[in-house]
C-alpha cells in the first residue's frame, strides 16, 4: 500500500492527535516568523528611540579646558573643519552621525546667546543613515525657545553683524539648546572670525562592542588614529542606556526563540510517543506482514514531516499576518518597514519537516526496537 | 515444507525465567492441517511466532522450504515472512484506520499495483465481502473481520498459515466459515498450523498435536 496514503489515512483517523501535532508545529513556525518579521522593526525602533536621546559623544580640541567648556557652553581651541571628513573613509568605527560645530558667545538683544554653526552630518561610508538634526541653510538661523520671543519664521535678524533670515523657532528643549542660535557653519565662522575650523564634533557612539569592553578606551583609541588633535567625552548615562537597550532587544529574541522551539519539540516528541504507544499492535502486525524497520520508521517520521510541511505554510501565513496586523501598533515609528519576508517561507518549508522528524526520532526508534512478538503474544490464547 | 528442530525458548524478565519450549521438533507437509492444543501459557503462541520468524528462539532452527529463517538477516527474514507465512490472530489485528481492501493491500508484496488490487478484490469476493471492501474494521462484524484477516494471510499465497485461536472470538457459524477458508487453503497445497482451545477444528485437522512441558505430543 502506498506509504503516503497510509500516513494520510492514519492521520485522519487519529485526527485529534494529528491536530495537536500540527498545532505544535504551527506554533513552532508562526511565532518565530512573527518575531523575525517584526524583529527588524524592533531593532530599528529601538535604534530610533535611542538615537532620539541625542548625541552621546563629543570630540573637543585636545587643549580645551573641560571646566571652561562646561561653564561657557563651548570649547576653547579649534579643530580643522576637515577633521570630520576623515571619519567618512574609516572602517569599523564606533562613531556615527558626526556633526561638526563651531560655537561661541554673541550678543542678541542684549543677551548672551550661544551661536552654533552646523554643517550636514557625516557618517562612515558603511553606516550612512538619516540625519539626527535639522540642517541649516547659509544665511538662515534657527532660534532656541528662550531667545525667540517676538520673532517668527521669515523675520530678518542681525546676529554678530550678519543679517540672517529666521528659518524656524524651536520648541522648548529644557536644555542649553534653548539659548542657542543655530546657523550654518560658514556663517558662524564668519561671525566668530574663525575660518575653516570647528571647536566641537558631536557623534553617536554606535553599539558594536561586546559586554565588558571599556567603551571609553575604545573610543579614545579610535580617535587617536583619526583625529589625534582631539579629545573625546562620552556622555556615559545616555550611552549606557542606549547600549543596554539595544542589547536587551537583541537578547530578548535570542533567548525566547530557543525556548519556544524546545517546547514545541518536546510536545512533538510526546505526541509521537503517545502515537507509538497506541499503535503497538499495528507495528507488530505490520512486522508480521513482512514490513521492515524502514517502513515502520517512515510511518512516524513521514507523518511528522508531512504535517511539518503543512504547518510550515500555515505557520508562515499566520506569523506574517500577526506581524503585519499587530506589528505596526507595537512599533509605530518603523511600521512601514514591516513586510512579509518570503525567504522565511523557504526556510520554514525545508526546516520544519526536518525539525518535526528530528523531534519524532526518539519515539520512532522506540517503535522500531519494539519487540513485535511481545505485542502479539499479549493477546494470544 | 516446514521443519523445526530442537526449538527451545526461555522467557526472561527481572524476576523469573520461564522455559516454555524445550527442544521441540516439528515437521509440516504441504496440504497438512494441524491443530495445536495445550493449556493457557503452555507456549502455543510462542511456538507460532518462532515458526513464523517473528521471535528468534533461544535455540534450534526453523526451516521453511530451503531457507533457514534465523540464519537470514532481519530484512531477508521479513521478506521471507511476507512471501511464505500468513498469520491469523484471535483478535484479528486489522489496521483500524484502513478499509478491508486496504488491509489486504498493506501486505508486503512484489506484485504490481494493479495485480495487488486485483488480488485483493478477488480474495474479498471469494469470502463474500466485496460489498464491504471500503469499510473499516470498526464497521465489520467479528466474523467479517476474521474473514478479512484470513484473506490478508492468503494474499501472497504463502506456504504456511499460522493461526492463533482464529475462531476464539467468533460465533459458531462464523467459525465454520473461517475453518472452511483454511481447509480450502490446505486443499490447494498450503499448510496450516492452528493453535486452539476448541475441539471443533479437530474434525478438519489431519492431525492434532499437544504442547505440554515445552514439547509436542500426539495425544
Amino acid at each position: 500500500m502506498n506509504l503516503v496514503r497510509q500516513i494520510f489515512a492514519e492521520a485522519t483517523h487519529r485526527w485529534v492527535h494529528s491536530l495537536l501535532l500540527f498545532a505544535a508545529l504551527f506554533i513552532a513556525t508562526a511565532l518565530p516568523v512573527a518575531f523575525h518579521t517584526t524583529g527588524g522593526a524592533a531593532k530599528r525602533e529601538t535604534s530610533r528611540l535611542m538615537r532620539d536621546l541625542g548625541y552621546n559623544v563629543r570630540i573637543l580640541p585636545k587643549d580645551a579646558e573641560l571646566t571652561s567648556y562646561w561653564a561657557q557652553g563651548f570649547a576653547d581651541g579649534a579643530l580643522p573643519e576637515a577633521a570630520v571628513q576623515r571619519f567618512t573613509t574609516a572602517d569599523d568605527l564606533s562613531y556615527n552621525h558626526l556633526l561638526a560645530m563651531l560655537a561661541g558667545r554673541v550678543e542678541f538683544r542684549d543677551v548672551s546667546v550661544l551661536l552654533t554653526g552646523l554643517t550636514a552630518e557625516v557618517a562612515p561610508q558603511t553606516k550612512k543613515k538619516g540625519s539626527m538634526i535639522f540642517e541649516v541653510e547659509p544665511g538662515t538661523v534657527h532660534l532656541g525657545h528662550a531667545i525667540s520671543e517676538g520673532v517668527g519664521a521669515g523675520d530678518q535678524i542681525e546676529l554678530g553683524g550678519l543679517q540672517l533670515k529666521v528659518a524656524a523657532t524651536l520648541s522648548e528643549a529644557g536644555t542649553i539648546d534653548d539659548t542657542r542660535a543655530w546657523v550654518h557653519l560658514s556663517d558662524a565662522q564668519q561671525i566668530l572670525g574663525m575660518p575653516a575650523v570647528v571647536n566641537e564634533i558631536q557623534a553617536l557612539e554606535c553599539y558594536c562592542a561586546d559586554a565588558g569592553v571599556d567603551n571609553l578606551e575604545r573610543l579614545r583609541a579610535e580617535l587617536e588614529t583619526i583625529v589625534p588633535e582631539g579629545q573625546v567625552l562620552r556622555m556615559d548615562a545616555a550611552a549606557e542606556v542606549r547600549e543596554r537597550q539595544r542589547r536587551l532587544s537583541e537578547e530578548y529574541f535570542e533567548l525566547l526563540l530557543p525556548w519556544i522551539l524546545a517546547a514545541c519539540a518536546g510536545v512533538v516528541a510526546l505526541l509521537t510517543a503517545i502515537n507509538v504507544r497506541e499503535r503497538r499492535a499495528e507495528i507488530g502486525i505490520l512486522r508480521a506482514l513482512g514490513h521492515g524497520s524502514g517502513r515502520i520508521a517512515s510511518l512516524f517520521l513521514l507523518k511528522a514531516a508531512c504535517l511539518g510541511i503543512d504547518a510550515a505554510i500555515a505557520g508562515f501565513a499566520a506569523g506574517s499576518w500577526l506581524a503585519l496586523e499587530y506589528g505596526p501598533a507595537v512599533f509605530p515609528v518603523t511600521a512601514g518597514k514591516i513586510t512579509v519576508e518570503w525567504n522565511l517561507l523557504t526556510y520554514a518549508v525545508i526546516g520544519l519537516p526536518l525539525f518535526a522528524a528530528f523531534s519524532a526520532l526518539p519515539s520512532t526508534l522506540a517503535a522500531i526496537m519494539q519487540d513485535p512478538a511481545a505485542t502479539l503474544r499479549e493477546e494470544g490464547p | 515444507m516446514i521443519r523445526a528442530r530442537s526449538i527451545e525458548h526461555t522467557w526472561r524478565d527481572a524476576s523469573a525465567e520461564v522455559r516454555c519450549l524445550r527442544g521441540l521438533d516439528l515437521e509440516l507437509e504441504a496440504g497438512e492441517f494441524c491443530c495445536l492444543r495445550g493449556v493457557s501459557g503452555s507456549g502455543k503462541t510462542t511456538l507460532l511466532l518462532a515458526l513464523g520468524g517473528m521471535l528468534r528462539p533461544s535455540g534450534g532452527t526453523v526451516q521453511i522450504g530451503s531457507e533457514d529463517l534465523y540464519s537470514l538477516s532481519s530484512g531477508a527474514r521479513a521478506r521471507a515472512r511476507a512471501q511464505q507465512v500468513g498469520f491469523v490472530f484471535q483478535m484479528f489485528h486489522l489496521v483500524p484506520y484502513l478499509s478491508a481492501r486496504d488491509n489486504l493491500l498493506a501486505v508486503r508484496s512484489d506484485l504490481s499495483r494493479q495485480e495487488r488490487e486485483a488480488r485483493a478484490d478477488e480474495l474479498l469476493e471469494s469470502v463474500g465481502l466485496q460489498h464491504r471492501a471500503d469499510h473499516r474494521p470498526a464497521a465489520l462484524s467479528a466474523g467479517e473481520r476474521q474473514r478479512v484477516a484470513v484473506c490478508r494471510a492468503l494474499f501472497n499465497k504463502p506456504t504456511l498459515i499460522l493461526a492463533d485461536e482464529p475462531t476464539g472470538n467468533l460465533d459458531p457459524d462464523s467459525a465454520e466459515v473461517v475453518l472452511d477458508l483454511l481447509t480450502q487453503y490446505t486443499a490447494g497445497g498450503g499448510a496450516v498450523l492452528m493453535a486452539t482451545h476448541s475441539q471443533t477444528p479437530e474434525s478438519r485437522a489431519s492431525r492434532t498435536l499437544w504442547l505440554r512441558d515445552g514439547t509436542l505430543h500426539t495425544s
